[in-house]
C-alpha cells in the first residue's frame, strides 16, 4: 500500500513519538517504582533495561513501520507471514485495550485540571474529591470528553497529530523543568534527592528489583507497544530509524527523572513524615489524593497544582492520541476509509470504556491483564522480527540509506536472544507475583480483579478469536491491497 | 546529601539528560546537513 500521509519533519515524528511514549506511567508510577525498590541502586537497573529492552524493540518498531506502511496487524502479515497476522492483533488488542481505560485516566487528569484552575481543591480535605468524583458517574463524562479530544486531533490525520505534539510536547518538558525546579527549591528537598539517589548496592542482588526496573522500561517507553510502529508509517522514505530510537528511548527517561525529582522533593518537603504512606498510596492515591495536599503546603502551591495537573493532563492525551491512531490504521487497513474507521474506534472506546469509567476495579483489573499482556506483544516483536530476519532487517532498514547511526550485530543479538528471555521472565514473574500469597486455587479465580486466573483467562479468549480470524484478516488485508494498487496504478509501492 | 547519593545523581543524570541532549544535538546536525546537501 502506498503511503501518501506523512510527518512534514524528522520533529514531527520524534514530538508525536515522544508525546506517545511520555504519558502518566512517567510521572505517577516512576517515582513510586523507585521510592519502593531502593533509589540510586534501582535507577542503575533502569538504565541498563533502557538499552537492552526499549531501544532494540523501538528500533524494531520503527523498521516494521517503515518497511511495511502498515499498522500492526498489515505490518505482521506483511513482513513475518501470513500465518503471524494474529500476533499483529494481538497487539492491536492489546494497545486498544489499554486505549478503552486510558482515556478514563486521561479524563481524571481533565477533571483535577479543572478543579485546580476552579481552586475546587483548595477547599477540600484530600481525598474527598477524589471519593466523590469516583463514587459518582462524572468519570463517565470526563471519559466520553477526554476520548473525543483525542479523537478531533486523529480526524485531521498524521498533520493533525503533528501539530499537536509541536505545541504540547515542548510545552510538557518546560511545565514538568518548572516543576521539578521548584521542588528542589523547597526547604528541605534534598532529603528528597538523597532518598531518590542513595544507592544501597545490596538492592542490585534482589532479582525484584530488576524486574521492576524492565517492567518500569517496558511500560512507559512504549517498546512493544505497537505505537512507535503506527507513527513510523507515517515516516518520509530517507529517515532514520536509529537515532530516532535512541533519541525517544532516552527523552522519555528524562521526563522519568525530572518526574521521580519533582514528586520526591515535593514529598519531603512538605510531609517528609508520610513518606511511606505517600509513595505506597498507588498511582491514583499519590496523583489525586496527596500531591494536591502537598501543593496546598507549598508557597504559590496552587498556581504549581495546575501546572502538575496541565502537565499531566499533557502527558495522558498526547499518548491517548496515539493509541486512536493506532486503531483506526488498522481498521484503514482491513479496508475502512479514514473518517469512518475513526468513528468506530470513538464509538468502541466510549462504550468498552465506561465498565472502567464506572468501577476502578474493574479499571484494575484490565490494567492487570492487558500490562502485562504487553509484555507478550514484546515477545511478539522479537519474534516476527527473527522471522523477516533480523539481519535483512538491519541492513535493508536499520541501517538504510538516511540513517544517523550505524547500528551493529549487538542489536540482532539483543532482538534474538535477551529481549524474548526478558518477556517470558517478566511474564512469569508476573504471574507468580499474582499466584503467591494467595489462598488454595484463588490465585486461578478469573473473578478476581488481580489474580492470574482472569489473565489467563482473558488472553486465551483474544488469542482463539485472533486464531480464528487470521485467514480473514489476511484476505481482508489483501483486498485493500489491491484495491489500493488499482486506484494509484502499476508505478507506486511501499517503501520498504 | 551523602557522597553516594550525589555520585549516583551525577552519573545517571549525566547518562539520561546528558545523553538525550548528546543524541538532540547529534539529530540536529544530521538534520541541517541533509538539508543543505538536499538543497
Amino acid at each position: 500500500m502506498s503511503q501518501t500521509e506523512q510527518f512534514g519533519s524528522r520533529w514531527g515524528l520524534v514530538l508525536a513519538t515522544l508525546g506517545m511514549a511520555v504519558g502518566t506511567g512517567n510521572i505517577w508510577r516512576f517515582p513510586r517504582v523507585v521510592a519502593t525498590n531502593g533509589g540510586g541502586s534501582f535507577l542503575v537497573a533502569w538504565a541498563v533495561f533502557l538499552l537492552i529492552w526499549s531501544v532494540p524493540l523501538m528500533i524494531v518498531e520503527f523498521s516494521f513501520g517503515k518497511a511495511a506502511r502498515r499498522g500492526t496487524v498489515g505490518a505482521f502479515a506483511k513482513l513475518s507471514g501470513g500465518g503471524t497476522t494474529w500476533m499483529g492483533g494481538w497487539v492491536a488488542l492489546c494497545a486498544t485495550a489499554i486505549m478503552f481505560y486510558y482515556s478514563v485516566v486521561s479524563g481524571w487528569c481533565i477533571r483535577y485540571l479543572v478543579a485546580s484552575l476552579d481552586g475546587e481543591l483548595k477547599g477540600e480535605s484530600p481525598g474527598t474529591l477524589w471519593s466523590k468524583f469516583t463514587g459518582s458517574s462524572q468519570p463517565l463524562l470526563t471519559h466520553a470528553i477526554a476520548l473525543a479530544l483525542g479523537v478531533a486531533v486523529v480526524w485531521f490525520g498524521v498533520r493533525g497529530i503533528e501539530r499537536v505534539a509541536k505545541l504540547l510536547i515542548p510545552t510538557l518538558f518546560v511545565l514538568v523543568i518548572i516543576l521539578a525546579v521548584r521542588a528542589i527549591t523547597l526547604p528541605g528537598a534534598v532529603r528528597g534527592l538523597e532518598f531518590l539517589f542513595q544507592p544501597n548496592w545490596g538492592n542490585l542482588a534482589h532479582v525484584d528489583v530488576w524486574l521492576q526496573a524492565l517492567t518500569q522500561n517496558a511500560w512507559d517507553t512504549g517498546a512493544g507497544w505497537g505505537l512507535i510502529l503506527t507513527y513510523a508509517i507515517y515516516m518520509r522514505a530517507r529517515e532514520d530509524v536509529p537515532l530516532n530510537a535512541f533519541l525517544i528511548g532516552f527523552g522519555n527517561n528524562s521526563v522519568s527523572l525530572l518526574a521521580g525529582i519533582m514528586v520526591l522533593c515535593t514529598v519531603f518537603a512538605n510531609n517528609p513524615g508520610a513518606q511511606s504512606q505517600i509513595v505506597g498510596a498507588g498511582n491514583e492515591g499519590l496523583t489525586f489524593t496527596w500531591m494536591p495536599q502537598l501543593f496546598a503546603h507549598m508557597p504559590a502551591g496552587g498556581v504549581f497544582m495546575v501546572i502538575f495537573f496541565l502537565a499531566l493532563s499533557f502527558a495522558a492525551l498526547t499518548s491517548l492520541i496515539s493509541m486512536i491512531e493506532l486503531a483506526t490504521r488498522v481498521l484503514i487497513d482491513l479496508g475502512l476509509e479514514r473518517r469512518k474507521a475513526i468513528l468506530w474506534v470513538a464509538a468502541a472506546g466510549l462504550v468498552f470504556g465506561a465498565p472502567s469509567a464506572l468501577s476502578i476495579k474493574f479499571l484494575h483489573n484490565q490494567d492487570w491483564v492487558w500490562g502485562v499482556g504487553l509484555m507478550l506483544s514484546g515477545l511478539f516483536f522479537a519474534w516476527g522480527a527473527r522471522r523477516f530476519g533480523l539481519e535483512r532487517l538491519r541492513r535493508d532498514v536499520v541501517n538504510a540509506p538516511g540513517h544517523d547511526l550505524e547500528i551493529g550485530s549487538w542489536w540482532s543479538f539483543l532482538v534474538r536472544v535477551i529481549v524474548p528471555v526478558e518477556a517470558v521472565v517478566l511474564m512469569v514473574w508476573w504471574l507468580w507475583q499474582a499466584s503467591s500469597g494467595s489462598e488454595h486455587l484463588a490465585w486461578l479465580n478469573p473473578l478476581r480483579e488481580d489474580s492470574a486466573g482472569t489473565v489467563l483467562l482473558q488472553w486465551a479468549l483474544a488469542i482463539i478469536a485472533l486464531l480464528a480470524m487470521n485467514r480473514w484478516l489476511n484476505r481482508r488485508l489483501e483486498n485493500t491491497e489491491r484495491r489500493s494498487a488499482t486506484a494509484q496504478g502499476p508505478n507506486e509501492g511501499g517503501a520498504a | 546529601m551523602s557522597v553516594g547519593a550525589m555520585v549516583t545523581f551525577a552519573v545517571i543524570g549525566l547518562y539520561v539528560w546528558g545523553g538525550f541532549l548528546a543524541l538532540l544535538t547529534r539529530a540536529i546536525r544530521r538534520e541541517g546537513e541533509k538539508e543543505r546537501s538536499s538543497s
